[in-house]
């Protein structure tokens, strides 16, 4: 079974790739055609995997891309005046409270208003559209992940990487 | 601020966030525009009176317009300056 698979692409293969290499029929195109027969079979199976698999973002990397994010927030773009003042505060935002779990007020020490920068960072991130409702709802690490896993049209995005802001 | 009309809480993150998104292509940086606004909007938390808040997301809708203008301002310039150099 495997293997009249295997032939049966073969054949496509071959047969496809002539088709693209028909204008240099020349003999010394010759050896350029063979090696194109070996690399597109692979080629044309990736494409095939990657339109078909119905599967986004694990929650694993939804995790990861929300605290690289916040740690950028924290470093690049917190103003300094802010971070003093939280330094002075009894919740201090080191990156060590930072985990899966933390909770944006009480161990980030952020306001409502970094909130809100915080979940327009993670719209454009996600390259999503959190309507104002659900936004004001998540305050914590692990609700904004979950939010993102249960949005089907944020899953089926491709990764888009966006540096810092 | 959990205790205020939500309605009128919606209004005012709304508000910050279309400045926010005005702010990107503030000319002194969005880093220094944002410090402001947040500065700004900090100062204003303990307004509970709803009238004061709606006087203050008006002040905030007209902030709006003046960098509205002031971008036009800038496009303005810049243009005027490129036809005829002097």
């Amino acid at each position: 079974m495997f293997r009249t698979a295997l032939l049966r692409s073969a054949r496509q293969a071959v047969r496809a790739a002539p088709r693209c290499q028909a204008p240099i029929a020349r003999p010394v195109a010759r050896s350029s055609l063979f090696q194109t027969k070996q690399i597109t079979p692979s080629l044309r199976f990736q494409a095939v995997r990657c339109y078909s698999a119905s599967a986004g973002p694990s929650k694993d990397e939804v995790v990861g891309r929300i605290m690289d994010l916040l740690k950028n927030f924290d470093k690049a773009s917190f103003p300094e005046w802010l971070r003093i003042h939280l330094a002075n505060c009894s919740q201090v935002t080191d990156p060590s409270k930072l985990n899966a779990e933390s909770h944006f007020h009480n161990d980030l020490g952020l306001d409502s208003l970094d909130t809100v920068e915080v979940v327009m960072a993670i719209e454009e991130e996600f390259s999503i559209e959190i309507p104002d409702k659900e936004a004001d709802a998540i305050h914590s690490v692990k609700q904004a992940v979950d939010y993102i896993l249960a949005q089907p049209d944020g899953k089926k995005r491709p990764f888009i990487f966006s540096s810092g802001k | 601020m959990a205790s205020m009309n939500p309605a009128l809480r919606y209004r005012v993150i709304r508000v910050y966030k279309e400045m926010l998104f005005m702010g990107r292509e503030y000319p002194q940086g969005y880093d220094y525009f944002k410090t402001r606004l947040h500065k700004a909007f900090d100062s204003q938390k303990h307004l509970t009176d709803e009238s004061q808040i709606m006087k203050g997301i008006e002040r905030a809708e007209f902030v709006k317009k003046e960098i509205e203008a002031l971008y036009f301002l800038k496009r303005y310039r810049t243009l005027r300056h490129r036809y005829d150099a002097f």
